[in-house]
């Protein structure tokens, strides 16, 4: 009686053990697929950014070997930001201006579930931004292209070389940055771009980190209209509002803050 | 008898249409001709629009807002914090001033929820139009109709951290009470007491309609979904601890005894704040139609309130 039951329990056990370990191994492997999916797209990314491709020159050329940028010519850093804004940006640098008087197409809302209003059928632009060195290089990248370079340079950790600047530049520029102008309605800037400018999700890039020419630059942009892909036109309402002192004395406080960034 | 009737159906119903295709077609030949003839206007294309031959159409809402303009020195502006020598009445500004951005470290033991005062006081109280700190403490202490009596600056603070912050009330020599107080003291440097300076509490709002949840949950989705969450629920630092953009709804928000419950309150903060950077983008009615949709989600309860009677009986509003 006792040694049947033993046996029994015995190979009940052994049973729920094989099936642990097939759903186990089921499970791995999923992921190791998955991951190693993932891990495929990051590297034809790297070849991509490193070698170029046919006429298409390598990102390291002016973006440095590990996404770092180039500070003194106000080129920007890729490494450890966000894979939705870099798919956005070279998108939108890709896509033409379009000529006066042409309607874009509105987006496409699902009517079946909310009820029409006309603030609906507002036309919205997809967004552009117009770069006279980096739009001939977008234009020529494929989707997947655009994708696998978003994941290799999100991937990829930095660390931040604070740059000195003068004393009361940082003060100004901090004044702006934690507290913004008030009494004009200018919002600052760690609101959007997060208490270290370090950026948040897709629409808020980093600051910290990034080339002070560079964010002035992208500042003057806005201004002129080449830039005009932001969410909400929250950014071009508040570059409107900055004075070009403005513009270097948040950059230089950017510029100033260290910021270590591990590779998503 | 029946065969011979049926025919003879048939061949005057077929007569009688001819005939009225033939007088159809010679009527309408004929007025046709008249037409062309009488006809002395000229023809208009179709594509040309003319402003005397337009109706105004009731139907289509007009998208303008009044966006003020702000003109230098229409706002108190503070002192800054930089200007703070190192004196102990410096210290405590500085303290206060921490607690009120970072409330969620600095006065974490008095704090239910998930938001910082500078959620709503924007821009470390001292934006106008977002209820800044300078505007307050000059006017206080005040008489308020939600505790129907005179009430000192610290106790109105402990209202605060009771509904807007769904916490426990500081008692009024608590550390956070009294550096709270000086750092509002230390921004309204220079007003008179009892001064109503421009840009007190929130932006007036003029209601022409009565405002639709439905249009608000659009306007919603389309303004303030992509920093708020699609379902208001805020959205959390991956890096670190506390929210980047609070939450609107949920047991993370302020509970249904705070101010911001209100629809009309909340409706000035939208107007003259959000989406920020882009003030006055919503009309007034938008963001009253927005702050019903907010109005309707669910929230911690009224404290003041049992859980009986915050379950059955009607919301109220703040």
């Amino acid at each position: 009686m006792k040694i049947q039951t033993v046996n029994k329990y015995s190979s009940l056990y052994k049973q729920l053990g094989w099936l642990v370990m097939g759903v186990a191994m089921v499970t791995l492997t999923g992921c190791g697929k998955a991951k190693s999916m993932d891990q495929g797209a990051i590297t034809s990314g790297q070849t991509l950014a490193e070698k170029g491709r046919g006429s298409i020159p390598g990102c390291v050329a002016c973006h440095g070997a590990n996404g770092e940028g180039i500070e003194a010519a106000g080129y920007p850093r890729l490494a450890g930001l966000n894979v939705g804004y870099i798919e956005k940006q070279l998108k939108d640098l890709a896509r033409e201006l379009p000529p006066a008087g042409v309607v874009i197409e509105s987006v496409s809302k699902d009517y079946s579930k909310t009820p029409r209003l006309y603030s609906d059928l507002t036309v919205f632009s997809p967004g552009l931004r117009h770069d006279a060195i980096m739009s001939p290089i977008a234009k020529q990248l494929s989707n997947t292209d655009i994708h696998n370079l978003a994941l290799y340079f999100a991937s990829l950790p930095y660390t931040a070389k604070p740059v000195a600047a003068d004393y009361e530049v940082l003060e100004r520029g901090q004044d702006l940055a934690l507290r913004g102008k008030a009494e004009y309605g200018l919002p600052a800037c760690v609101s959007c771009h997060a208490p270290d400018g370090e950026g948040f999700g897709a629409d808020f890039p980093p600051l910290a980190g990034q080339p002070a020419i560079y964010i002035v630059n992208q500042i003057n942009k806005w201004q002129q209209g080449l830039r005009d892909n932001d969410n909400l036109g929250l950014m071009k309402a508040v570059a409107d509002q900055l004075t070009d002192a403005d513009k270097i004395n948040a950059a230089a406080y950017y510029a100033n803050r260290s910021l270590i960034v591990k590779g998503q | 008898m029946q065969m011979k009737l049926t025919r003879l159906h048939k061949f005057l119903l077929v007569l009688g249409g001819a005939a009225g295709l033939a007088y159809g077609t010679w009527v309408a030949a004929d007025t046709h001709s008249a037409d062309d003839i009488g006809d002395d206007l000229p023809t208009l294309d179709s594509i040309e629009v003319r402003a005397s031959m337009q109706r105004p159409k009731m139907t289509l809402p007009s998208e303008l807002t009044v966006v003020p303009v702000v003109k230098s020195g229409e706002y108190f502006v503070p002192p800054k914090i930089e200007d703070l020598d190192d004196s102990k009445y410096a210290d405590e500004v500085r303290l206060g001033r921490n607690i009120f951005i970072d409330t969620q470290h600095y006065a974490k033991r008095f704090v239910g929820n998930g938001m910082n005062c500078s959620n709503c006081h924007l821009q470390e109280g001292r934006k106008p139009n977002a209820a800044p700190l300078w505007a307050a403490y000059p006017l206080y202490p005040m008489y308020r109709d939600k505790s129907r009596q005179v009430i000192s600056f610290q106790e109105r603070l402990q209202s605060c951290f009771r509904f807007s912050m769904n916490g426990m009330a500081p008692t009024l020599d608590s550390r956070e009470i009294e550096a709270l107080t000086t750092y509002a003291q230390w921004l309204s440097t220079g007003i008179p007491v009892g001064t109503i300076m421009a840009g007190r509490g929130f932006a007036r709002i003029d209601k022409t309609d009565d405002p639709s949840p439905f249009n608000g949950a659009i306007h919603y989705k389309q303004y303030c979904a992509s920093c708020h969450g699609e379902h208001l629920e805020g959205k959390k630092f991956t890096n670190r601890p506390g929210y980047m953009f609070p939450p609107l709804a949920g047991p993370d928000s302020y509970n249904k005894g705070a101010g911001m419950h209100k629809v009309k309150t909340c409706a000035g903060f939208v107007k003259a704040n959000m989406p920020l950077g882009r003030p006055y983008t919503l009309t007034d009615d938008q963001a009253l139609d927005v702050c019903v949709h907010i109005f309707m989600q669910d929230r911690p309860w009224d404290p003041r309130k049992g859980i009986f009677m915050s379950i059955f009986m009607p919301v109220t509003e703040g």
